[in-house]
């Protein structure tokens, strides 16, 4: 049976979970855009515009120390970074297409090597996701099998009512336990009144069939046609809650420095460029190709995922205005 | 606030449209060029992107609107060499986006007989995040077009349409750039450090960059490493501080690295306070005609010395 929590109850609680000492996270005004942030309060939380950059930071930060050190008299200290000290955290208000891409993060990340950076907050965060009211001729979610009242990944969902209350479920173990812990400001329900939810205009695109296209056509006109515009840049990528690439750098001086651990990205010229001088993507067409292929097809071959949640963040962000809904139906079509 | 008084009309970008694509059809059937660059209609209402277009019947693809915003001069460098593998290349372009092709004839990367330009004649083009059938006002005009005094290309082949009267807008641009030069160092800093913080060092502002057709950016060395990468406060400012430098007296104006930044980070003002400052020490501009020397690339006796302190 599905819990009611109003507005003022929904903030209550986000004030207690920050009294707790926990991390919540949430849409958060900054400046002229909003991105998912840590909320000091309930009155920093702000619902209406979908965040410039994914959820994804919650686990996989844009840029993080993986160990740190020192020189000194006696010898050169290595710091460990003890994953075990990061904090408990609750993400709050996040969209469905990016609650659903931390399944999709899990499989990388727990296969052959395990990520403890990334799993460690993958275990300490509870999601609770939120359906979306509007959409932009960007979103896509329907083209790939999720919609904009999907709870794929959520641990609590929740579902705006007439009203200003939300319909609460619980889809997890996770979900149950957080709504145990603060029983207190949900209500039981029946007859609750949904308003109405977003209506992206692409329906449902056959990803079997764009997949068994992608499979033969490595090599096909379209990849040139598309991509010779596309700028290179990481835009899309950084943006994108299920693209998960990134780099190694070792920073600082003969005294003390970090190894990090930041975002990379394909469309980069020297993404794939080897110590040799040889660049295997030596054009942004075949960058492009990798970005579409990776999303769509070596992900599926290998996770039985598909790395695209139709957020249409990269569409709304790509200078040249290359459109990844556009070629996936153009693909679909073929 | 939409006021009528600040509308500017858009017949003229039906005309030119016209105009384009006949004059597309004739240069790809002559052979002046195997291919054009333009824009063309993309799949969200009223958007445009990018076109590469090849074939005389696909010439009637081409559009020109307030949404054409890209500087397409960024297809004739030799950061994108499948576009240049084409063959002889004609291009579109505005007034702000023909100071990008000066500037590379101007830096060698480009010679005149190499390119078709077809200029256009542009009264703006939509700021950020406007598409469709908007009028074009003061509260939907890109900030650059306020004060541009580009409106017709100069030193292209052929130049089509005439410019309609415009209204006068009042200046946005000049106006931020009087704020931040009110403010005090101190202020100054605090101001670009809050917006390099957001930073995420996804180098869109470098990549739709005519003028970043380095090779080898310093930005990307990692042996020895020059500029910290990673998008952390040191590194940020640092990537901001060399490109603000390396583009100074170059830049063209386009305003499309601050168009491209997806983090909002106002790089056109950094651009403009450099411009402003290459005008006063060197009496340097950037404009239509190609010239041989920037003022940051070559030395004179007489250079003006007064900020070595
Ligand atoms: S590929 Fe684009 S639309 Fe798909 S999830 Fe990533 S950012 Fe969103
Ligand atoms: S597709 Fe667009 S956002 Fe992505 S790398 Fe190319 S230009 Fe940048
Ligand atoms: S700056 Fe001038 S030429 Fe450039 S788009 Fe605006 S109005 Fe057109
Ligand atoms: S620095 Fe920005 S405004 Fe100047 S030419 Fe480059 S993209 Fe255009
Ligand atoms: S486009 Fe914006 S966020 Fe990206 S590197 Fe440039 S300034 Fe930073």
């Amino acid at each position: 049976m599905p819990k009611i929590i109003t507005d003022q109850n929904l903030r209550l609680l986000i004030d207690t979970l920050v009294g707790e000492g926990k991390r919540v996270i949430g849409p958060k005004a900054a400046g002229t855009l909003t991105l998912y942030e840590p909320l000091a309060s309930a009155e920093e939380l702000s619902l209406g515009e979908l965040p410039r950059r994914s959820a994804k930071e919650t686990f996989f930060p844009l840029c993080e120390n993986i160990l740190t050190y020192e020189k000194s008299s006696s010898g050169t200290t290595v710091h460990d970074i003890d994953p075990a000290r990061f904090p408990e955290t609750v993400l709050i208000g996040a969209r469905p297409c990016d609650v659903a891409a931390a399944p999709v993060l899990d499989a990388i990340f727990s296969w052959d090597f395990k990520d403890e950076f990334f799993l460690e907050r993958r275990r300490k965060t509870t999601i609770i996701g939120l359906a979306c009211t509007t959409a932009d001729d960007a979103c896509f979610c329907t083209a790939v099998g999720l919609s904009p009242a999907d709870t794929r990944g959520s641990d609590l969902f929740l579902t705006p009512l007439a009203g200003g209350s939300y319909r609460c479920d619980v889809i997890s173990d996770k979900g149950e336990a957080l709504l145990a812990a603060h029983a207190g400001l949900f209500a039981e329900t029946d007859t609750a009144e949904p308003v109405s939810l977003a209506e992206p205009q692409l329906g449902p695109l056959d990803l079997d069939r764009i997949k068994a296209w992608l499979d033969t056509h490595f090599e096909d006109p379209l990849w040139e046609e598309i991509a010779a515009r596309c700028a290179g840049c990481g835009a899309c990528a950084f943006l994108c809650p299920a693209c998960h690439c990134f780099d190694i750098s070792d920073e600082g001086s003969e005294k003390q420095g970090a190894r990090r651990k930041h975002w990379d990205a394909c469309g980069f010229g020297k993404f794939t460029y080897h110590a040799s001088g040889h660049n295997p993507r030596e054009v942004q067409p075949h960058r492009y190709r990798n970005r579409i292929m990776h999303k769509f097809k070596y992900y599926h071959d290998k996770f039985g995922q598909r790395l695209c949640t139709g957020c249409g963040r990269c569409i709304r962000a790509c200078p040249v205005g290359i459109d990844i809904a556009q070629i996936i139906d153009d693909i679909n079509r073929k | 606030m939409t006021n009528t008084a600040h509308t500017i009309d858009t017949a003229l970008y039906d005309a030119v449209t016209d105009a384009l694509r006949a004059e597309a059809k004739k240069v790809l059937e002559s052979g002046t060029a195997a291919a054009v660059i333009g824009w063309q209609a993309g799949r969200r209402r009223g958007s445009a992107v990018p076109a590469i277009v090849t074939d005389p019947a696909d010439a009637e693809k081409l559009i020109f609107s307030p949404s054409c915003v890209n500087n397409l001069a960024l297809y004739l460098t030799k950061a994108k060499k499948e576009v240049r593998e084409k063959g002889k290349l004609a291009v579109v372009a505005k007034g702000c986006d023909m100071k990008a092709l000066a500037g590379l004839m101007g830096e060698n990367q480009l010679k005149r007989d190499d390119v078709y330009i077809i200029g256009v004649a542009c009264a703006g083009v939509y700021g950020p995040a406007i598409r469709g059938n908007a009028p074009l006002d003061d509260g939907t005009l890109a900030r650059k077009c306020r004060e541009c005094a580009a409106e017709l290309p100069e030193g292209a082949d052929v130049s089509l349409g005439t410019v309609p009267r415009r209204p006068a807008f009042t200046p946005h641009e000049a106006a931020e750039l009087a704020r931040l030069e009110a403010m005090t160092p101190a202020e100054r800093w605090a101001f670009w450090k809050e917006h390099f913080s957001r930073c995420i060092r996804c180098y869109a502002c470098r990549q739709v960059c005519p003028f970043c057709y380095c090779e080898q950016c310093l930005c990307d060395r990692n042996r020895p490493q020059a500029v910290e990468t990673t998008p952390r406060p040191a590194g940020n400012m640092a990537w901001h501080m060399v490109r603000a430098m390396h583009l100074a007296g170059r830049c063209a104006g386009c305003a499309e690295c601050e168009r491209a930044c997806p983090m909002d980070i106002p790089l056109n003002l950094l651009n403009r306070k450099m411009a402003k400052e290459l005008k006063e020490l060197y009496g340097h501009e950037a404009g239509f005609q190609a010239k041989e020397k920037g003022p940051l690339a070559e030395y004179r006796e007489d250079d003006n010395q007064s900020f070595i302190k």
